[in-house]
C-alpha cells in the first residue's frame, strides 16, 4: 500500500528554545491505525500539530496525501487541511452551539465566506451532518447544546465534526484521556470503525497500552522528540514498555 | 562587586533622605506662609533638607539607612525606631497640608446648613404637578405692570404650592378679591403654568437623556467591536504589523478612556453647539473606548480549543472568528453593552451640565433660577431612573454571565 504520510528530519524548537522534535521520520500507510506512545512532554501533541501547520515546524519536509504541506499557504494549505480530520483531548467544541451546528461547522473548508457569514448552510450539508450524527449514534441529540453533552458524546459530536470533512486521515490527540473507561473504549471503537469501513487512516496518541493492542496496527513511541519505538503492539513487551515509559512505570490496563 | 553595591545603596539612602526632607519643609513652609505670611527663598528650604540629611545620615536614624541600608544600623534603640516617628511626622504634616489646601472649614460645616435649606426643601417636597409661583414669575408680572399692592399679596404666597388650579383661584380670591382677580387672572395663570409645566418637560428631558445614552451605546457598539478583534493580544500574530496595530489600538483606547466624558461634552458642545447631539457624541467616544477595552478582553479569554479545532478542518481567518470566537463571545459582550449603557445613562445627566442637553442640562437651569421644588423633582426623576438601569442591567448581566 503506498504512503499516504511522510515525515522527513522534522524539528520543532519552540521560541523559549524547547527542542521538542528532534528529525522525526516517519512514513504512514494508507489504512494504518497508528498509536502514538510516550510521556507528557515526549512530543505528540507537537508532532500532530506540526503536520497540519497548526503550529510551525522549525525544519524538515512534510508529506500528507502527495501534497507538500510545508510549502503550501494561504489556500492550498487549507484544502490540505480539510482532509484532516483532528480531535482533541478537550473535544474543543463550541458550548454554546447545537450538536449539530458543531458538525456543520467541520463543513466549513468547502463553504463560501458568504455562505459562513449568514450561517446558511446548504440543505445538503445539514442531511449529511444528521447522517454523521447518525454514525456516532446522537441524532436526537442534534438539538442539544454542547455543553449539556456528556464527555464521551462530546467527543463523538467532534468524530462527527471530523467526518463532515470527507477526510482522508484523521489526528486524535490523547481523544480518551478525560474519559472514564468504558467511554473510553467505545470512542475508540468508533475511531476503529471509520479506519476498517471507510478506510481512514488515524493517528492517535495514547496513554493506555490495552487500548493501543486492541485498535492498533501500530505503534510508534515517541522519547524526548525522537521516535524510540516503531512496530507491532505486540511487540511491546515489559523490557521496551521500559524504554517508553522509565524504569519505574507500570502497565496499567484498561478493559 | 561589594563595593559597589555599597556605593549604589549610600546613594539611594541619601536621595530618599534628601527628598524626605525636601518635602517636609516644602510642606512646613507651605503653612508658615499661609498662617503668618512668611517668605523666604526656596534655596532656604534647599539647604535646610540637606542639613537634616546629614544630621540624620551621621546618627543613623534616617528613613533612607532603613531602607537602603544593610549595613550600619544604628545600636541605641532610641535610633532605631526613628525613621517610624519620622513617617509618622510626614503623614501629620500632608494632612495639615491637605486640611488647608482643600480649605476643610467644620465651621461653616455645621453653622451654615441652612444655606442649603432650599435645595433640602425642594428635595423633600418636590413640585410634581399643582400651582405655585416662585419669585421668577413675580418678578416677571412685576415687569408686566400689576399694581404694587397685587405684587405684595402675591409675594405672600411666593412658593407656596397648590395641588390644583381651582385650590390656587381659590385662594387667590380670598387674598386679592372677586374683582381684581378677575382683571389678573389670566396674567397670573401664565406666569403660574410656566412653572407648573415642569412635570412634562422633566419627563422628555429625562427621555432624551435616556435615548442619548441608548444611541451613544449603540453607535459605539460597532467601532468598539471591530476594534476590540485588533486589540486582543490572542488574535492578533506577532508579527511587526501584528504588534503595532495591538499597540496603537490599545493605546488611543487607554488615552481616550481616560479623558472624561465631561471633557469630551466641552469640546463637542463647542464644536456642534449645546444640545442631546454634543452629549451623545462624548459619551460615544467615550463608550467606544471602554467598549473596546472589555470586548478585547474578553476575546482574549475565550477558551482557545475551538478556535484550534475550526482552524484544523481548514476554515479561513475570517470563519475561524466567526465561528470559533464569536459564539463565545455573544452573551458577555451583551451583558458589557447593556452595563455600559447603565453607566451612559448616569453620565449622561452629568454630561447636560457642561451642554450636552438632558434633564442635566435642565438641572443646571434649574438650580440657576433657584428653584428648589423642581430641582427636587429632578433629582428624584435621576435616582429613579438610575436605580431602574442599575437594577435591570444587574439582571441582565446575572442572566448572561452569571457576574
Ligand atoms: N507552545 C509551546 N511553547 C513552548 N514549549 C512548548 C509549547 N508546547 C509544548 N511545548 C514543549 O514541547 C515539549 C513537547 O510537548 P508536547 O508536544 O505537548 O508533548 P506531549 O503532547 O507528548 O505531552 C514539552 O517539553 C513542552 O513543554
Ligand atoms: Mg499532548
Amino acid at each position: 500500500m503506498k504512503n499516504i504520510i511522510k515525515l522527513t528530519d522534522l524539528h520543532k524548537i519552540y521560541e523559549g528554545g524547547t527542542h521538542a522534535l528532534k528529525g522525526v521520520n516517519l512514513e504512514v500507510k494508507e489504512g494504518e491505525f497508528l498509536i502514538l506512545l510516550g510521556l507528557s512532554g515526549s512530543g505528540k501533541s507537537t508532532l500532530l500539530r506540526c503536520m497540519n501547520r497548526l503550529i510551525e515546524p522549525t525544519s524538515g519536509e512534510i508529506e500528507i496525501d502527495e501534497e507538500n504541506v510545508i510549502t503550501a499557504k494561504g489556500k492550498r494549505l487549507r484544502k490540505i487541511r480539510r482532509h484532516i480530520g483532528m480531535i482533541f483531548q478537550q473535544f474543543n467544541l463550541l458550548k454554546n452551539l447545537s450538536a449539530l451546528t458543531n458538525v456543520l461547522s467541520g463543513k466549513l473548508g468547502y463553504v463560501s465566506l458568504w455562505h459562513s457569514v449568514t450561517f446558511s448552510m446548504h440543505k445538503n450539508d445539514v442531511a449529511i451532518a444528521m447522517s454523521n450524527l447518525q454514525r456516532v449514534g446522537l441524532e436526537q441529540f442534534a438539538k442539544n447544546k454542547a455543553r449539556n453533552l456528556s464527555g464521551g458524546q462530546q467527543q463523538r459530536v467532534a468524530i462527527a465534526r471530523a467526518l463532515m470533512q470527507n477526510p482522508r486521515v484523521i489526528f486524535a490527540d490523547e481523544p480518551v484521556a478525560s474519559l472514564d473507561p468504558a467511554t473510553a473504549d467505545s470512542v475508540m471503537r468508533y475511531l476503529g470503525e471509520l479506519n476498517k469501513n471507510d478506510n481512514i487512516t488515524i493517528l492517535c496518541s495514547l496513554h493506555f497500552l490495552s487500548l493501543a493492542r486492541k485498535y492498533g496496527t501500530r505503534v510508534v513511541a515517541l522519547k524526548d522528540g525522537n521516535i524510540v519505538f516503531d512496530g507491532t503492539p505486540k511487540e511491546i513487551d515489559e523490557q521496551k514498555f521500559k524504554d517508553i515509559y522509565g524504569e519505574d512505570a507500570e502497565e496499567v490496563e484498561i478493559r | 562587586m561589594k563595593k559597589k553595591n555599597r556605593t549604589l545603596e549610600f546613594i539611594q539612602a541619601i536621595a530618599t533622605d534628601l527628598l524626605f526632607w525636601i518635602y517636609i519643609f516644602g510642606c512646613l513652609y507651605y503653612l508658615m506662609h499661609k498662617w503668618t505670611g512668611f517668605t523666604a527663598k526656596l534655596t532656604f528650604i534647599g539647604i535646610a533638607a540637606l542639613l537634616a540629611t546629614i544630621i540624620f545620615q551621621l546618627i543613623r536614624g534616617s528613613i533612607g539607612v532603613k531602607l537602603f541600608l544593610s549595613s550600619g544600623k544604628p545600636k541605641r534603640s532610641v535610633l532605631k525606631s526613628l525613621w517610624g516617628y519620622l513617617i509618622l511626622l510626614s503623614l501629620v504634616v500632608t494632612f495639615v497640608v491637605g486640611l488647608n489646601i482643600v480649605e476643610v472649614d467644620f465651621y461653616k460645616f455645621f453653622t451654615k446648613f441652612q444655606n442649603a435649606g432650599g435645595i433640602a426643601s425642594g428635595i423633600f417636597d418636590p413640585s410634581v404637578t399643582g400651582y405655585s409661583l416662585s419669585a421668577e414669575s413675580i418678578n416677571e408680572l412685576e415687569k408686566d405692570d400689576l399694581p404694587p399692592d397685587v405684587i405684595n399679596t402675591l409675594k405672600g404666597i411666593q412658593n407656596r404650592k397648590y395641588s390644583t388650579r381651582k385650590v390656587f383661584l381659590n385662594d387667590l380670591q380670598k387674598r386679592l378679591g372677586e374683582s381684581t382677580l378677575q382683571e389678573y387672572k389670566s396674567t397670573i395663570l401664565k406666569s403660574a403654568e410656566k412653572n407648573t409645566k415642569l412635570l412634562n418637560i422633566a419627563l422628555s428631558a429625562l427621555a432624551e437623556t435616556i435615548f442619548l445614552a441608548l444611541l451613544a451605546t449603540v453607535f459605539a457598539i460597532p467601532f468598539a467591536f471591530v476594534l476590540s478583534f485588533f486589540a486582543a493580544r490572542n488574535l492578533m500574530p506577532r508579527t511587526w504589523l501584528g504588534n503595532i496595530v495591538y499597540l496603537v489600538i490599545r493605546t488611543i483606547a487607554t488615552i481616550f478612556r481616560s479623558i472624561e466624558a465631561i471633557v469630551w461634552a466641552i469640546i463637542f458642545s463647542v464644536w456642534v453647539g449645546i444640545g442631546p447631539f454634543a452629549g451623545m457624541l462624548a459619551l460615544m467616544v467615550h463608550s467606544v473606548a471602554a467598549l473596546t477595552k472589555l470586548y478585547s478582553e474578553q476575546i482574549e479569554n475565550i477558551d482557545t480549543g475551538p478556535v484550534e479545532a475550526i482552524k484544523a478542518t481548514g476554515a479561513s481567518t475570517l470563519q475561524t472568528w466567526i465561528y470559533a470566537v464569536i459564539p463565545q463571545i455573544v452573551s458577555p459582550f451583551l451583558a458589557f453593552t447593556i452595563y455600559r449603557w447603565d453607566i451612559n445613562v448616569r453620565m449622561a445627566t452629568i454630561v447636560g451640565f457642561v451642554g450636552g442637553g438632558g434633564i442635566g442640562l435642565l438641572l443646571l437651569q434649574q438650580q440657576q433660577l433657584l428653584r428648589w421644588h423642581n430641582v427636587g423633582l429632578l433629582i428624584w426623576l435621576i435616582a429613579f431612573v438610575v436605580w431602574v438601569m442599575d437594577m435591570v442591567s444587574a439582571r441582565v448581566r446575572e442572566k448572561l454571565i452569571g457576574i
